[in-house]
C-alpha cells in the first residue's frame, strides 16, 4: 500500500541530493540542476499531499504553477550564466570570487 | 657702657678711625666712673638695681647691676690697667693697616669686662664671660694672616669652650638648687646658699633637695670655668700660644684682667665650694704654679716667659682661694695685674725696638728671641729700670706691692696647713719654692736682655751705629711709668712689711679665718723668701752675665722646660688626633655602612622595580598581547569564510537554517 | 504490484539523483537529470495527477532539460574536452562539507516525516471521511482546468505575465553585444 509517507520520504531524498548538487558542484549548470533537483522534490511534495484535495485541486494547480516558475527560474539562470561566462570565461563557480575579502 | 659706645661707634665707622681717639676717650671716661663708683660703694652697702629681663614658666629673669666691694674694686681696677694700654698702644700699633680694627675690639673687650663684673645674675656674668673670651679670640688672631695666629686663637677659643661647659653645668646645678641665678639671692646677707645645710647626706636647701655630692660637683664646675679662663693645670695651654696677640693685648687681656676673670668669679660664688672643692682648688693651683715656673726656666722668647709666669701667679691666686683666703687671692691679682702689665709693656718697647733694627737692617731675625738681645740697658735705660721695677714686685721684694700680696697667700697657706696637718705642708713648701724660681727666671730675663753684649753684634757689621737702638718713645713710657708707681707699696698698705693692715684685704673679707695665724711664719717665711731670691739672682749672675754656665745648654730637663712639658704633643696626639680618627670613622661609618644601607635599600627598590617592569612587560602585557592576538587569528580564521565564493555562501546559509530547525524542532 | 512499480520508479529516481550527482562528466549527468524527471513523472501518476505528469515531462524534459543542454554545450570548451577525456575516476569525490549539512537536512525530514506519520493532520482524515480524495477514476484535466478558469483565474494570469517577463528578460540578458 502507498501511503503518503512513500512519497515524502522519496521527496525528502531527492530534495538533499539537490542540495548536495547545489552545494557542492564546480559547474554552474549543475548548480542549476541541483535547483532543478529541489524544485522537483517539492513539486512532488505537493502533489502527494494534493491527493486529498478534491474540493479545490490545490495541490495540483499549485504544483503546475511550481513547474511553471521552475523553468522560468531555469531560463533566466541561464541567461546570467551566459553572462558569467562571457565576462569570466568560465562558468565555474569557484572562480567567480570577486566580492573575495581580501 | 662707654666702651660699649665706641665700639659700636668704631665699627659702623670702620677704617676711618686712625687713630684710636674715641677708645681712648671711652676708657678714660670709664675710669672716671670707676673711680667715682669705687669711692662712693666702698665699705658701704651694696648698691642693686634690676630690670625685668624675660619669663620661661614661672621663672622669670631680671638683669641689674650689683655694685658691691669685689665689684667696684674690679670695676675700678680694669679700666685704671686699661687705660695706660690705650695710651700705649697709640704708639705701638701705629702704622698697623689694621689698626682701626684694634680699637674697635679693644673697645668690645672692656665693655665685655666691666659688664662682667657688674653683673649681679650668673646667667649674665656667663652672657660677658663668652664675650670677654670672644674679644680674646679676635685679639689674639688679629694679624690673621699669620698662621700661627690662626692656630693660636683656635686653640684659645676650644680651650675656653671647655671652661664655659663647666659655667653651663654650675649655672644649671646652682639653679635646680636654689631656682635662682641672683647673686644677691644666693650669696647676699641672707642669702638662700647660707640658708642650706648638708642634711644626712642631702644639700638641703629652702626650695630643693640634692644629693650631698652635688654641693662638691657645683663648686668644681665653676672651678672648671676659672681653670679654662684662668689658664690652670691643664687647661693652660692656650696662653702661651696666645702670645700671638700685640703685645698691648697681652698686657691687657691675658695678664692683668682676663685671666684675672677666673678669680673674680670663684671669689664670687666662694660659699658654693665644699672643703673638699677647695682642697682641690689647692692643689691645682700649687701644680699649675710649679709646673708654670719649670717651664719658664728654659724659654727663650720674651713674651713666653711672661706668658708662663701669669700661668704660676694665677696658681697663686687659686692656692689662695682654695685655702680659704680669697682677700689675699684677689689681693695678689691686683697687685699682679699693675706689675705683669708693665712687664708686658716694657717687653713690648724692647720688642718694638728690635723690630725696627730688623727693617732697618734687612736681617732675618726673631725680634722676641731673648738669645738676639743683651745690653740693651745701655740702649733703653728708662725701658730697663721699669722693667727691673716690675720684676722686683713679681719676685716678691720687700718694699713692692709683690712682696705684701705674695707672702700673703704663702704665710697664709702655711699657716691653713699648720691647722690641717702635717701631710699639707707639701702646699706652701711648694710655693715657697716656685717663689725662689719666680725669681730666678725673671732675673735671667733681666740679664739675658739688658746686660752683657749685644748679641747680634757680629752680625750687624757695625751697622748699629748707622741705625742705633732708640729708647721707647714717650707715649710708651708714660703708661709704663704710672704702671712702675702702682708696683710699690704704699698704693696698697702704708706698712712695707704687714699685710694685714692693707686697706683692701680689710675691705673684702671681714671674718676671720678659719686657721690660727702663726707668728713664727710671719717672720721666717719673708726671709727664707728674701734670701731665696738674692741667692737666686746671684746664681743667675753668674750663668747670664758672665756666661759661666756650668750645664750643658741642650739636657733635658730644659728640654723639656722648653717644650712644656710636652703637655701640647700630648694633646694633639689625645684630643686633636684623637677627635679627627673618630670624625674619619664616623666618615667611613657613613659612607659604607649608612650608606652602604642606603644604597642597599636602594638597589632592592630597583630591582623590584625592574621586577616590576618586566612583569608588566611580559605578564601583563603578554597576557593583553595573548588577548588580542587570539582575537586577531580567530578573525583570520573566520574571515577565511569570506572566499567570494557562492558555494560557500549558500552552504553557511542551510547550515544556519538547519541548526536553526534543530534548534526549533528539539529544544 | 503496484508498490513494486513505485518502489521501482523510486529507486530509479533516487539512484540516478545519486549518480548524477557523483558523476564527473557533466552531459552524462545531464542525461542522468533526464532519467529523474522522468521517474519523478512516473511518481506523479501513481499519486494520481497525471495531467502534472504530463507537463513534467513536456515542460521540464522537453524545454528546461534541452536548454541546459544546449547551455552546456555551448559553454566550456574545456569540459568538452572533457568529455572526451574519460580519464581517470568515474565518479567524483563527494565535497566533505556539504555532506554533513545535507545529512542534517535529511535525517531532519526524516524525523519530521515519522513525527508526522504519529498523528496525521485532521483535515487528510476529514478529506477521507468526507470522500474528498482524488481517486482513480477521476478526470483530472477537467476539473482542473474549471478551476484554473474559476478559482485560480487570477493566478493564471499573473503566471503567465511573470512567464513572458521572465522570457523577455532572459532573453534580453543573454543579448549580443555590439562590438564597436
Amino acid at each position: 500500500m502507498i501511503t503518503l509517507t512513500h512519497f515524502l520520504v522519496v521527496s525528502a531524498c531527492i530534495f538533499s541530493i539537490g542540495l548536495y548538487t547545489v552545494l557542492s558542484k564546480k559547474n554552474a549548470i549543475m548548480i542549476l540542476v541541483g535547483i532543478e533537483l529541489m524544485i522537483n522534490a517539492a513539486i512532488l511534495n505537493f502533489v502527494a499531499f494534493g491527493k486529498y484535495d478534491k474540493v479545490s485541486y490545490s495541490g495540483q494547480i499549485f504544483a503546475l504553477f511550481a513547474i511553471v516558475l521552475a523553468a522560468a527560474a531555469v531560463a533566466v539562470g541561464l541567461a546570467i550564466v551566459l553572462n558569467v561566462y562571457r565576462h569570466y570565461n568560465t562558468i565555474n563557480p569557484d572562480e567567480v570570487n570577486q566580492l573575495k575579502d581580501k | 657702657m662707654s666702651p660699649l659706645a665706641a665700639f659700636l661707634y668704631q665699627s659702623l665707622l670702620g677704617k676711618r678711625d686712625q687713630s684710636g681717639i674715641v677708645s681712648l676717650l671711652a676708657i678714660a671716661l670709664s675710669f672716671t666712673g670707676g673711680g667715682l663708683t669705687w669711692f662712693t660703694i666702698w665699705n658701704n652697702a651694696p648698691v642693686t638695681v634690676q630690670a625685668d629681663w624675660f619669663t620661661i614658666g614661672e621663672t622669670s629673669f631680671k638683669v641689674g647691676i650689683l655694685l658691691n666691694n669685689l665689684s667696684t674694686l674690679m670695676l675700678f681696677l680694669v679700666p685704671t690697667v686699661a687705660l695706660p694700654v690705650h695710651v700705649y698702644s697709640r704708639a705701638y700699633m701705629k702704622g698697623d693697616p689694621g689698626i682701626h680694627r684694634y680699637w674697635m675690639y679693644l673697645s668690645l673687650f672692656c665693655f665685655a669686662m666691666l659688664g662682667l663684673v657688674i653683673m649681679d645674675s650668673l646667667l649674665l656674668m656667663y652672657v660677658f664671660w663668652e664675650l670677654v673670651g670672644f674679644a680674646s679670640y679676635l685679639l689674639i688672631g688679629f694679624w690673621f694672616t699669620r698662621e700661627t695666629a690662626i692656630q693660636a686663637n683656635k686653640k684659645a677659643f676650644l680651650v675656653n669652650r671647655i671652661g664655659d661647659l663647666g659655667f653651663l653645668i654650675g649655672l644649671a646645678i646652682v639653679f635646680t638648687q636654689f631656682k635662682t641665678l641672683n647673686l644677691v639671692d644666693l650669696f647676699g646677707d641672707n642669702g638662700l646658699l647660707y640658708q642650706s645645710a648638708i642634711v644626712d647626706g642631702l644639700w638641703v636647701s629652702p626650695v630643693n633637695s640634692l644629693p650631698q655630692i652635688w654641693f662638691t660637683l657645683g663648686g668644681l664646675a665653676f672651678f672648671l670655668a676659672a681653670m679654662a679662663k684662668s689658664a690652670q693645670f691643664p687647661l693652660h695651654v692656650w696662653l702661651p700660644d696666645a702670645m700671638e696677640g700685640p703685645t698691648s693685648v697681652s698686657s691687657l687681656i691675658h695678664a692683668a684682667t682676663m685671666v684675672a676673670a677666673g678669680v673674680f668669679l670663684l671669689a664670687t660664688v666662694f660659699p658654693l665650694f665644699s672643703e673638699s672643692a677647695l682642697l682641690f682648688i689647692a692643689i691645682i693651683g700649687t701644680i699649675t704654679a710649679a709646673s708654670a715656673a719649670y717651664f719658664a726656666l728654659g724659654q727663650y722668647d720674651i713674651k713666653r716667659i711672661l706668658a708662663f709666669s701669669t700661668i704660676s701667679q694665677l696658681g697663686f691666686m687659686m692656692v689662695g682661694i682654695g685655702i680659704g683666703t680669697w682677700d689675699a687671692a684677689l689681693f695678689h691679682l691686683t697687685t699682679h695685674a699693675f706689675f705683669k702689665c708693665l712687664l708686658f709693656l716694657s717687653a713690648g718697647a724692647v720688642i718694638h725696638e728690635m723690630a725696627h733694627l730688623k727693617t732697618h737692617s734687612q736681617l732675618d731675625f726673631d725680634p722676641q728671641d731673648l738669645r738676639n738681645m743683651g745690653g740693651l740697658r745701655h740702649y733703653m735705660p728708662k725701658t730697663f729700670v721699669l722693667m727691673s721695677i716690675a720684676s722686683l714686685a713679681l719676685a716678691g721684694f720687700p718694699l713692692t706691692s709683690g712682696f705684701l700680696s705674695k707672702d700673703s697667700i704663702v704665710i697664709s697657706s702655711f699657716e691653713w696647713a699648720l691647722s690641717k696637718g702635717n701631710l699639707y705642708l707639701i702646699i706652701p713648701l711648694s710655693l715657697i719654692i716656685v717663689s725662689i724660681l719666680t725669681a730666678f727666671y725673671i732675673g735671667r730675663l733681666l740679664f739675658k736682655a739688658f746686660f752683657g753684649e749685644f748679641r747680634l753684634t757680629n752680625q750687624l757689621h757695625g751697622k748699629l751705629h748707622d741705625h742705633p737702638l732708640h729708647e721707647a718713645p714717650k707715649t710708651m713710657l708714660m703708661p709704663m711709668f704710672v704702671l712702675g708707681v702702682f708696683c710699690l707699696f704704699p698704693l696698697f698698705s702704708f706698712n712695707p712689711f704687714s699685710y694685714h693692715d692693707s686697706w683692701l684685704m680689710d675691705g673684702l673679707l671681714s671674718d676671720e679665718y678659719a686657721f690660727a695665724p702663726s707668728h713664727i711664719a710671719h717672720l721666717i717665711i719673708p726671709a727664707i723668701l728674701f734670701l731665696g731670691s738674692v741667692i737666686g739672682w746671684i746664681i743667675g749672675w753668674k750663668w747670664y752675665v758672665q756666661h759661666r754656665y756650668p750645664f750643658n745648654p741642650a739636657n733635658p730637663a730644659l728640654k723639656v722646660s722648653l717644650n712644656q712639658g710636652y703637655i701640647n704633643q700630648f694633646y694633639d696626639v689625645v684630643f686633636v688626633k684623637g677627635t679627627l680618627k673618630l670624625a674619619q670613622f664616623c666618615y667611613w661609618f657613613d659612607r659604607h655602612v649608612v650608606d652602604a644601607f642606603v644604597s642597599l635599600i636602594q638597589s632592592i627598590v630597583l630591582s623590584i622595580s625592574q621586577l616590576s617592569v618586566w612583569i608588566d612587560k611580559y605578564i601583563i602585557d603578554g597576557f593583553v598581547n595573548t588577548v588580542a592576538s587570539v582575537t586577531y587569528w580567530t578573525g583570520h580564521q573566520v574571515r577565511l569564510v569570506q572566499n567570494g565564493k557562492i558555494q560557500t555562501a549558500l552552504y553557511s546559509v542551510f547550515l544556519i537554517v538547519l541548526l536553526g530547525l534543530i534548534y526549533l524542532l528539539f529544544f | 504490484m503496484e508498490s513494486t512499480l513505485f518502489y521501482a520508479f523510486a529507486t530509479l529516481a533516487i539512484g540516478s539523483a545519486l549518480l548524477l550527482v557523483n558523476l564527473k562528466n557533466i552531459a552524462r549527468a545531464l542525461f542522468l537529470f533526464f532519467i529523474v524527471l522522468f521517474a519523478m513523472a512516473g511518481l506523479y501518476l501513481f499519486a494520481l495527477a497525471d495531467f502534472v505528469a504530463i507537463t513534467q515531462i513536456m515542460v521540464y524534459v522537453g524545454g528546461v532539460l534541452i536548454l541546459m543542454l544546449f547551455a552546456f554545450m555551448l559553454s566550456n570548451k574545456e569540459l568538452l574536452k572533457d568529455l572526451q577525456d574519460n580519464s581517470g575516476s568515474f565518479l567524483s569525490m563527494p565535497k566533505w562539507q556539504a555532506i554533513p549539512v545535507v545529512l542534517g537536512f535529511l535525517l531532519l525530514m526524516f524525523y519530521g516525516i515519522f513525527e508526522w506519520q504519529q498523528a496525521p493532520s485532521t483535515w487528510i482524515i476529514q478529506s477521507i471521511e468526507n470522500g474528498n480524495n482524488i481517486t482513480a477514476t477521476d478526470n483530472n484535466i477537467h476539473q482542473i482546468g474549471l478551476r484554473f478558469m474559476t478559482f485560480y483565474v487570477l493566478p493564471f494570469e499573473i503566471i503567465s505575465i511573470f512567464l513572458m517577463m521572465a522570457l523577455i528578460g532572459a532573453s534580453h540578458l543573454s543579448r549580443k553585444e555590439r562590438t564597436i
